[in-house]
């Protein structure tokens, strides 16, 4: 195996991959990125057996074959390298040799044959959705905050996708709080599959600004992302996921709206004097004619109490986590915000109903959090 | 068509290297096997993909030699994903016996106190790798007292509980032979009643009382006491129960060898069919416990809370229940779950033990690079305020952790005098109660003192 190639394009590649190269001690072999060449077209792989991701580098000459090297270690020397150098890796045997101008080492490889064979898409069945990667990337960031990492309850550990009405959505949550998204708009195939988070997240790593489209293709249990020359293949989770819809609260009577950039620093200030009490507590009051605080105790250091001016309807209280309340509100995007929650209990499930987020203007996007207790 | 399937997996294992057995093959399982038609359950897609293309022939013959009839062999993923962020499986704990019923089965001992607890049974004894064998071997003397491990020794640390098991063997016992006169005494317990008899002038009744036993237990036997006439009471009290096969059972925190004052003929005895250890549970172990005492209070705590005791708790099931009973009342108190006390901070659970005895040097030095100075800038004359602040750390360290006497710690530090080590020390307790920072510090230099 030969490959000639910029340092630069190639320390791009191998930091892609090598992300996921994991010191698996039963599997020494899941350390290395695999090398591949064949018919000029050269691929660096890695896997943890949950996902594998594959660099398609584009070269300026190469010979077939393949080898394996340690990923990270190769990942480091490479990006040590001066950018524009030369960089030539050839193997003998098992021996990796890298020359870059008067720099050069061997790296011990190992065969290629321990290096699992990775799962490929069946493009007959699949489902392909494509989309601007922008799209993707806001959906998913504002999506994903709100999984869980519980692993008791694998569903909840992934970011769902579902197609109701021929819209796409993208759903996570963790009990605590929900968010959804509607990703695409007229689609024509149905699915209802749940990736795991830290896919999402090697996806969203990957993405860089020279890419445009994301496409997206599932099949009964394994999904790729294709985005520029990166693939990434994963596992689904198999777990039935939650009906998310069942959470989202139909009956509002306390709305009102507020400018984004104030609502964030007023909880911000109440998240100081929440972070040592129990839970990270804040008290969202409504009081007529046109007061929204927020209100937090911390016995030991004092209190806050910040308010904002808005138009409210009627008098009403919530306590909510102020944490999740910050998370959401980072990841909106609207200049204005809607909020609505209520005192009552919900008829059917006899719980609290809990607050819900929108950005103004539109329905794209809805954050809900359970209320706390107090 | 599970031990189809293990039995199988056995053959494969030798057929491929650990590392691809142990990757691939781990949480595989036969789902079915009709007609020659061989459905495998693995974890994901990734695994079909390589049991498909490099273990297929592998597979298919370790199943034709356990008899199983291969056309085709299929892979499925199974719904019951063992989600491998977790990081290690926790065994459930065995449990052996069945619940004792009240204490009714005492009649026909009504006028003989057993002084046996009740609620110490096998049934709430989690068994785990560090305990098995003691375990198996009560199990056979619940079966056949006196016969089989006679005297059955057991030692162990503290809070491992050899308390639990010997009381729990001596509850058995009873249960199966309600009019065995069964008695559990603490060694100190014996000395006492002895000493008592002989001074009422009843040492007769008392040697009576304990050879008339079928099963004597005697808890704490290392605080045994060097007194000639009452081992020499204990000792003909062994040998006559145990000429006349009763079970005697012992414990101790160590071998009895290794207590001072025994004399070697009973250590000798005492060992006669063994020793058997208690020894510190492993991770799985530690989990398994907590998880059923957890059961037993029936409150809810999720695993990771679990794993974070166990993980962190490395003394002794004492120390892991009292952690346990802490966290569930916390979580009780604060409303919230154990695991959301653990990660908001609330809760800081290490138990570590004290391995490796430390030294007066040692602890000298680590204050001294704690305050980042120079051991001899500490040892010096020096009256700035930071250099004494760290040389009174350094004495109530010394005075804390070894028990130095003052004029020791004087010479220790470089002080003349030892009203001025008694002075530094006093001076740190008190500023421990108002100042964070300090206790901080102290508590991380005793973490180091000992690492």
């Amino acid at each position: 195996m030969e490959i000639e190639v910029l340092a630069e394009k190639l320390s791009k590649a191998l930091n892609n991959v090598s992300r996921i190269a994991t010191s698996k001690v039963s599997l020494p072999v899941l350390n290395n990125v695999l090398i591949k060449v064949k018919e000029k077209q050269v691929s660096l792989i890695t896997t943890n057996l949950d996902m594998a991701i594959i660099d398609f580098l584009p070269v300026s000459s190469s010979k077939d074959g393949v080898i394996t090297v340690p990923a990270k270690l190769l990942a480091e020397f490479i990006s040590t390298l001066p950018k524009e150098a030369k960089t030539k890796i050839s193997t003998k045997d098992n021996k990796v040799s890298i020359k870059a101008d008067k720099y050069s080492s061997v790296i011990n490889g190992t065969p290629a044959d321990d290096f699992p064979e990775l799962p490929e898409i069946d493009e007959k069945k699949a489902v392909i959705f494509k989309m601007s990667t922008e799209e993707f990337k806001k959906g998913m960031e504002q999506v994903i905050i709100a999984s869980s990492n519980d692993f008791n309850r694998p569903a909840l550990t992934g970011v769902h996708f579902y197609t109701n009405n021929k819209i796409l959505y993208t759903v996570a949550t963790d009990g605590y709080r929900v968010a959804k998204k509607k990703l695409i708009k007229n689609v024509q195939s149905e699915i209802k599959v749940t990736i795991p988070a830290g896919t999402i997240q090697e996806v969203l790593r990957s993405i860089n600004d020279e890419m445009e489209e994301i496409e997206i293709s599932f099949n009964e249990d394994l999904v790729r992302f294709r985005l520029g020359e990166i693939e990434i293949v994963s596992k689904l989770i198999d777990a039935e996921y939650p009906n998310i819809d069942n959470f989202i609260p139909k009956d509002q009577d306390i709305e009102l709206e507020a400018d984004r950039e104030e609502l964030l620093r007023i909880t911000k200030l109440a998240s100081l004097f929440a972070r040592h009490g129990a839970n990270d507590v804040i008290t969202c009051e409504t009081k007529t004619p046109k007061t929204f605080s927020i209100h937090s105790i911390a016995n030991e250091f004092g209190e806050n109490d910040s308010t904002i001016e808005t138009k409210v309807g009627k008098d009403g209280k919530i306590s909510i986590t102020s944490k999740y309340l910050l998370d959401a509100l980072n990841v909106m995007e609207g200049e204005e915000i809607i909020i609505g929650f209520s005192e009552s209990v919900d008829k059917v499930t006899n719980m609290a109903v809990p607050m819900i987020l929108k950005n103004k203007g539109s329905d794209d996007y809805i954050h809900i959090l359970m209320p706390v207790s107090v | 068509m599970y031990n189809v399937w293990e039995n199988a997996l056995a053959e494969i294992e030798q057929k491929i290297s650990a590392g691809n057995f142990s990757t691939w093959f781990q949480d595989t399982s036969l789902l079915s096997a009709e007609d020659g038609h061989v459905v495998i359950g693995v974890k994901n897609s990734f695994f079909i993909k390589q049991l498909q293309s490099k273990f297929l022939d592998v597979i298919k013959a370790a199943l034709i030699n356990n008899g199983v009839e291969v056309k085709d062999i299929n892979f499925e993923i199974q719904a019951k994903v063992k989600s491998k962020v977790r990081p290690r499986e926790v065994v459930a704990p065995t449990q052996i016996g069945q619940k004792l019923p009240s204490i009714k089965h005492l009649k026909g001992t009504k006028n003989f106190t057993s002084g046996l607890n009740s609620k110490y049974t096998l049934d709430n004894f989690v068994v785990g790798s560090n305990n098995d064998l003691a375990v198996a071997a009560a199990k056979s003397i619940i079966n056949k007292p006196g016969t089989s491990y006679n005297p059955f020794f057991l030692y162990g640390g503290s809070g491992l509980g050899k308390t639990h098991l010997v009381q729990a063997i001596g509850n058995e016992i009873l249960k199966n032979h309600p009019d065995y006169k069964v008695l559990y005494t603490p060694i100190s317990d014996f000395y006492a009643d002895f000493v008592d008899s002989v001074m009422k002038g009843k040492g007769k009744e008392f040697s009576n009382k304990f050879r008339s036993l079928d099963v004597l237990i005697i808890d704490d036997f290392q605080l045994i006491v060097n007194k000639e006439k009452s081992q020499e009471e204990f000792f003909n009290i062994f040998n006559n129960l145990h000429q006349s096969n009763k079970q005697i059972i012992v414990t101790s925190d160590r071998l009895p060898s290794e207590i001072k004052t025994v004399d070697e003929r009973m250590a000798n005895r005492l060992t006669w069919a063994g020793a058997f250890d208690l020894q510190l549970p492993k991770f799985e172990d530690k989990c398994a416990i907590l998880r059923s005492k957890a059961n037993l209070t029936g409150a809810e705590i999720e695993d990771e809370a679990i794993e974070y005791i166990a993980e962190n708790v490395n003394t002794n099931i004492r120390d892991l229940e009292s952690e346990l009973s802490t966290i569930l009342l916390m979580s009780d108190v604060r409303g919230l779950t154990p695991l959301e006390l653990i990660n908001n901070g609330s809760i800081n659970v290490v138990h570590e033990p004290k391995l490796r005895p430390t030294t007066p040097k040692r602890i000298v030095d680590k204050v001294a690079k704690s305050f980042n100075l120079t051991t001899s800038e500490l040892k010096s004359k020096s009256r700035v305020a930071h250099i004494k602040n760290a040389r009174q750390v350094a004495m109530y360290l010394l005075s804390e952790e070894l028990h130095l006497s003052t004029p020791k710690i004087a010479l220790e530090v470089g002080v003349k005098d030892h009203s001025t080590v008694i002075h530094g020390i006093r001076k740190i307790k008190n500023d421990l109660k108002l100042n964070f920072t300090l206790r901080d510090q102290i508590a991380e230099i005793k973490g180091k003192i000992y690492d």
